[in-house]
């Protein structure tokens, strides 16, 4: 469904962020996008969405394709409209809006009324938390109700593909817990989903396939289950105790050198 | 008898100051969905009037005909500004935007009676002179139909941000990068509100140009809708009314009593000094809407 080859990022003309990225999404797929911290992972999601342009960024190099369609020169909204949807980092609700409204202005794209309201009897369904906040303005609710608003009014454009950066940003063990369940759900449901973690034990859990950026160059994908019993992963992404030896340490160091 | 005589001030004063609402408006409706201090609004309404004032009597259309084309034609204006002037400074310090609608303001200013003629043109829209007696007090007509026309579009402005468009409207002032995000075409909403912005222009500068007759003057009321849209709080389309009668009151009552003693001339104080006070005491004016911090 998604496929990125050979993608290029690079901001204000002269920082390359992501120095030619590959990915791929099946239909219907659940994929994590692994990294530290300034890796590309974001970069990576706005060479999606579109969204680079109003941050001065450009995919210079690579194409991005989306069920076959060459999506590099759409606009953020004609992309909505093919069904990307991104619920950005750090959340980003309308904080002003209530969550109804919230979800209201997520509609640009639907014509039937009806269907909206069915849409977000649905989103309800899936967060019930946030009908019990209907007139409170978003800026108040809590970070976890917050996400779940975030997801929420991307689940009202219909997404075929739901990409999330890194949703368990400063939340509470069971309310990461409570959205990755959900996002399970979802993806039960249908929706192909893309997950960019820094919190690789959870992400690896309920995805099928990953990918580990670093630099802005992916240097390790595969099955999940896989990339979970890596050595190198379980050292500097899963936090194993116990085994820091030196010796594991500097072949990791070469490794990187010799790929970046 | 003191009473009524303060009666007439403050009901004069509060239409007035519901006219001084709707060129507000102009001010809010942008302020609401780009976050931008639009300071051409009073240039806007000065070429509303001319226009209006140019169908009707220079081309001889009929009223209702030319207030019609006016304002379609003023929502286009403010939609061409929009799209070749200020979509260009995307990205740019919002003080560079303010300070181009503020160029505009100036160049408008200039370039409407150079085309048009700088002698006051009177325009008639059919309201007589008469005042309306109520009591011991005299309302002014013109006054009156004013100030009903400027409540009822400022409540069609009210429900239109209620509408699912105006939500979208207001989720971009929040946050365009995730209003994007969403599926807002972010460029089209601001363009949309600054035809709105057009459309309160027009309608001000009809009613303002048939008190007080269509020239550069008209451009003026910036400064009293300015003091207005501060006072109810930039994006506070209800603060508008209530800051509206309030320094239409204030400017009416003031003056009334204390010209008389100083002679004359505090009436152009007031709207400056509710400027002030309003931002040395509660920036975010009566109803604008706070900052939200949470931790
Ligand atoms: N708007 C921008 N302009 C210039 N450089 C940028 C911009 N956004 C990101 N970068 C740079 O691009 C690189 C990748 O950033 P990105 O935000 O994609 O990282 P990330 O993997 O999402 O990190 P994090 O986990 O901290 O969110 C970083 O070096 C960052 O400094
Ligand atoms: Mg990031």
């Amino acid at each position: 469904m998604l496929s990125l080859g050979n993608v290029e990022v690079v901001y204000d003309r002269v920082f390359l962020a992501v120095k030619g990225v590959s990915i791929e999404v099946s239909e219907g797929g659940m994929v994590a996008l692994l990294g530290a911290n300034g890796a590309g992972k974001s970069t990576t999601l706005k060479a999606i969405s579109g969204l680079l342009m109003p941050e001065r960024g450009e995919v210079t190099r690579g194409e991005v394709r989306f069920n076959g369609r060459d999506v590099a020169h759409l606009s953020p909204p004609e992309r909505v409209r093919l069904g990307i949807a991104h619920v950005l980092e750090g959340r980003r609700v309308f904080e002003h809006l209530t969550p109804d409204e919230n979800l209201i202005a997520a509609t640009s794209m639907h014509r039937d009324r009806r269907r909206i309201a069915e849409l977000r009897e649905k989103v309800y369904g899936y967060f019930p938390r946030l009908k019990e906040r209907l007139s409170t303005k978003a800026g108040y609710l809590s970070g976890g109700e917050q996400q779940m608003l975030a997801i929420g009014r991307a689940l009202m454009i219909e997404p075929k593909l739901l990409m999330l950066d890194e949703p368990s940003l400063g939340l509470a063990p069971y309310l990461v817990d409570e959205i990755f369940a959900i996002l399970e759900q979802l993806n039960r449901d249908g929706v192909g989903i893309l997950l960019v973690e820094q919190n690789a034990a959870a992400a690896l859990d309920i995805a099928s396939d990953a990918y580990l950026i670093e630099n802005g160059r992916i240097v390790m994908s595969g099955a999940a289950g896989t990339l979970k019993e890596n050595p190198d992963i379980q050292e500097f992404y899963l936090g194993r105790a116990g085994r820091k030896d030196y010796h594991a340490v500097k072949h990791y160091r070469r490794r990187k050198r010799w790929l970046a | 008898m003191d009473l009524m005589y303060f009666a007439e001030l403050a009901m004069n004063g509060a239409l007035v100051g519901l006219m001084y609402a709707l060129v507000a408006l102009g001010i809010v409706l942008v302020f609401k969905s780009s976050g931008v201090a639009n300071l051409a609004q009073g240039a806007l309404a000065m070429v509303g009037a001319y226009v209006v004032w140019w169908l009707a009597d220079p081309l001889g259309a009929p009223l209702w005909a030319a207030v019609v084309v006016g304002i379609l034609i003023m929502f286009f204006f403010g939609r061409a500004f929009e799209r070749l002037a200020l979509r260009r400074m995307i990205g740019q310090p919002v003080i560079m935007v303010i300070m181009l609608t503020l160029g505009t303001e100036i160049l408008l200013r200039g370039s409407a009676p150079a085309l048009w003629g700088a002698q006051m043109k009177r325009m008639d829209i059919g309201i007589g002179q008469q005042p309306i007696v109520l009591g011991d007090m005299l309302i002014n007509r013109a006054y009156l139909a004013g100030g009903v026309v400027a409540v009822v579009l400022i409540g069609l402005a009210m429900l239109f941000f209620n509408s699912r468009q105006g939500v979208m409207l207001r989720a971009v002032s929040d946050d365009q990068t995730a209003s994007w995000a969403v599926g807002i075409s972010v460029e089209r909403a601001i363009g949309v509100s600054w035809g709105l912005a057009g459309i309160a222009a027009a309608c001000a500068g009809i009613l303002w140009g048939s008190v007080q007759g269509v020239d550069w003057t008209l451009s003026l009321l910036l400064i009293k809708a300015l003091a207005v849209a501060i006072l109810g709080g930039l994006d506070s389309i209800g603060g508008v009314v209530i800051a509206g009668v309030a320094v239409g009151i204030l400017e009416n009552v003031i003056p009334g009593y204390i010209d008389p003693l100083v002679g004359g001339g505090t009436r152009d104080l007031v709207a400056s000094t509710v400027i002030l006070l309003t931002m040395l005491v509660r920036p975010f004016g009566l109803f604008g809407r706070e900052d939200i911090e949470r931790v």
